[in-house]
């Protein structure tokens, strides 16, 4: 029989030189993870995948998404396309066809951050947070399926209403005499593709949020402050700063994803959304870190 | 088998669990007593690695908890009955806990049958009944099928029904050779299930002996004597007995049977009025015991170690 000790939290097991317990056991579990019998990381991505799947958020909110965006989309699409003709050749210049088909990003990414907050927060709020620790203790094992199903979930979602409300989007300008995209055109892939790819990245800056805060209340607020709220108040903040914040705040950098038209004073599609991407690195690396260090 | 090694759990300056020491034998239903807010859950979540030590060590078949390479395959665990996603169903919910690992489906199927929610497992979790939820919480620990059991107050707030299932549910468990741990603040729900008992007050290891010894030690059999001539009857006993003044003609004696006392007044010609054999409830030793603690921590500043009661 085998005596390891339990560290306090303090005292990190990671990184010591030569042979310590903490290698040496990691040993032992390898080699019983060969023998089978083991739990492994595929097996916690499993349980993950059936949590997502029977939570009824899930379906809920993928729904919703796809029916306002879509909505959106045709309502945006012929009213812009009614009032393009009237607007002056400067407003014409900057008129931004991509953009106005998938405008519903806006909620969709409340939405899925939602959904990705609601994948961590559901179990601090029913407690099954404990039967989750006790089934798979590696709590960076639980953090990262969750992750992964999430991303699973949320990019196809991402994808499909991007693609959804570029169609319906389109047509509708289309019906209304107003320059519009084909899906041949090379933005039209970047700002579909990335768009799912947005929201994926807001499904997981949910999930960070959720982690950290633990109540589904506190963070869809979160949400609704950091990916709205900002916005349209950034440019009443004194000089640079609004500058700084409608240039790099990470969901308004984030959003160039979706526009066809380049305003030279904002990043550029590829490079907003790498600071949106970033930003969520950060974050799920914060989340984790919590996770790791605080008694469930 | 758990092992616990001078733990303890440091809440800043509160000291919620104080360099426990104890060990859970297989075979056996070890009961985990103290009042409420005496540790028992931070020691539970402790053992099962949801909670941090501030320092010692837990282990369960010799490793800690985070190190297990199955753990639902080493201990099952009922914590929380109420823990489940509403609008999940039992079975679903099962499932998750099973896929994390690895254990096959077949066997949710089995212990939804085993602890009686076979008919309901499809329905949803939160139209269940407390009983119910504290069946599938108990399904949930015995998935893995493992070794040791650990179960928190699970008999709270349940029917006789419940109560006689679960009891006879954990000696059936311990029957098989695992380890069960089992913990609550009565004593009278003790009593009935442990083989072997653990008392903590405030977070210190009280009394650590097996049922048996704790009943031997603290049931003090007492018989009370009602006679006009308590006077006389009391300096005939208090040479040998202990004997207490209840009353100008009532009297307590510990250490004499009441018809050994019955004889020595006759022989002697006092006339009892009374003799009534009495059983100090354990629930009253308990409670002294844990009050004691409470006692010995406010001196323990000053003064010295509190007072241990340890059978082995």
């Amino acid at each position: 029989m085998r005596q390891t000790t339990v560290r306090p939290a303090s005292e990190p097991t990671r990184f010591r030189p030569g042979r310590s317990p903490a290698r040496r056991l990691r040993a032992v579990r390898r080699r019983e993870r060969e023998a089978g019998g083991a739990a492994s990381f595929a097996h916690c991505l499993h349980a993950e995948w059936i949590k997502i799947r029977t939570m009824r958020s899930t379906l809920y909110v993928l729904l919703g998404t796809l029916a306002f965006c879509a909505g959106l989309a045709a309502l945006n699409g012929s009213s812009a396309g009614d009032e393009f003709a009237g607007l002056s050749p400067a407003d014409q210049a900057v008129f931004d066809p991509l953009a106005t088909s998938l405008r519903g990003y806006l909620i969709a990414q409340i939405t899925l951050g939602l959904l990705g907050g609601l994948v961590i927060t559901s179990e601090y709020g029913a407690r099954t947070i404990v039967s989750t620790l006790t089934s798979v203790p590696h709590r960076g094992r639980v953090l990262t399926s969750k992750a992964v199903v999430l991303v699973a979930v949320a990019f196809p979602t991402g994808l499909v209403v991007s693609l959804t409300g570029f169609l319906v989007g389109q047509a509708a300008l289309s019906g209304a005499g107003a320059p519009h995209l084909a899906l041949s055109d090379g933005e039209a892939l970047r700002g579909i593709f990335g768009g799912g790819l947005y929201l994926a990245l807001a499904g997981l800056f949910g999930l960070a949020l959720g982690t950290v805060i633990r109540s589904t209340t506190a963070t869809v607020t979160t949400l609704f402050g950091v990916m709205l709220i900002v916005q349209p108040f950034a440019p009443a903040l004194p000089g640079g700063l609004g500058d700084w914040v409608t240039t790099y705040w990470p969901p308004i950098a984030g959003g160039q994803i979706i526009t066809s038209y380049q305003d030279p004073d904002l990043l550029t599609p590829w490079a907003g959304l790498g600071v949106m991407a970033g930003c969520v690195a950060v974050m799920m690396g914060a989340a984790h870190a919590v996770f790791r260090k605080r008694d469930a | 088998m758990i092992e616990v090694r001078g733990l303890t759990k440091r809440y800043g300056e509160v000291v919620a669990v104080d360099e426990l020491t104890f060990a859970v034998r297989p075979g056996e239903v070890t009961g985990f007593l103290g009042p409420n807010g005496a540790g028992k859950s931070t020691t539970l979540r402790m053992i099962l690695g949801l909670d941090a030590a501030t320092s010692g060590t837990a282990t369960v078949s010799g490793r800690p908890y985070s190190a297990q390479p199955a753990p639902l395959k080493a201990v099952g665990a009922l914590l929380d009955p109420g823990a489940v996603l509403p609008s999940r169903t039992a079975f679903h919910h099962l499932m998750a806990l099973a896929a994390g690992n690895g254990i096959p489906r077949a066997r949710v199927g089995e212990v939804l049958a085993e602890v009686g929610l076979e008919k309901v497992g499809r329905r949803r979790a939160g139209a269940y009944s407390l009983g119910m939820r504290q069946r599938l919480g108990i399904a949930a620990a015995l998935l893995g099928d493992p070794p040791v059991l650990v179960f928190d107050e699970p008999l709270n707030g349940l029917d006789p029904e419940g109560i006689v299932w679960i009891r006879s549910l954990m000696r059936r468990m311990a029957a098989e050779g695992r380890a069960v741990l089992m913990s609550s603040h009565l004593m009278s729900e003790t009593e009935l299930t442990a083989d072997h008992l653990i008392v903590i007050g405030r977070g210190k290891l009280i009394a650590d002996m097996t049922m048996k010894d704790f009943i031997a030690a603290h049931s003090e059999r007492e018989v009370l004597v009602r006679t006009p001539q308590a006077e006389v009857l009391r300096e005939l006993l208090a040479s040998a007995v202990g004997v207490r003044v209840e009353d100008r003609d009532t009297l307590v004696v510990t250490g004499l049977e009441a018809a050994e006392i019955g004889a020595l007044a006759s022989m002697s010609g006092v006339e009892l009025h009374e003799l009534t054999p009495r059983q100090v409830s354990l629930e009253k030793v308990f409670m002294d015991l844990t009050s004691e603690a409470v006692e010995y921590r406010t001196e323990q500043m000053e003064r010295t170690e509190p007072e241990k009661v340890t059978g082995r």
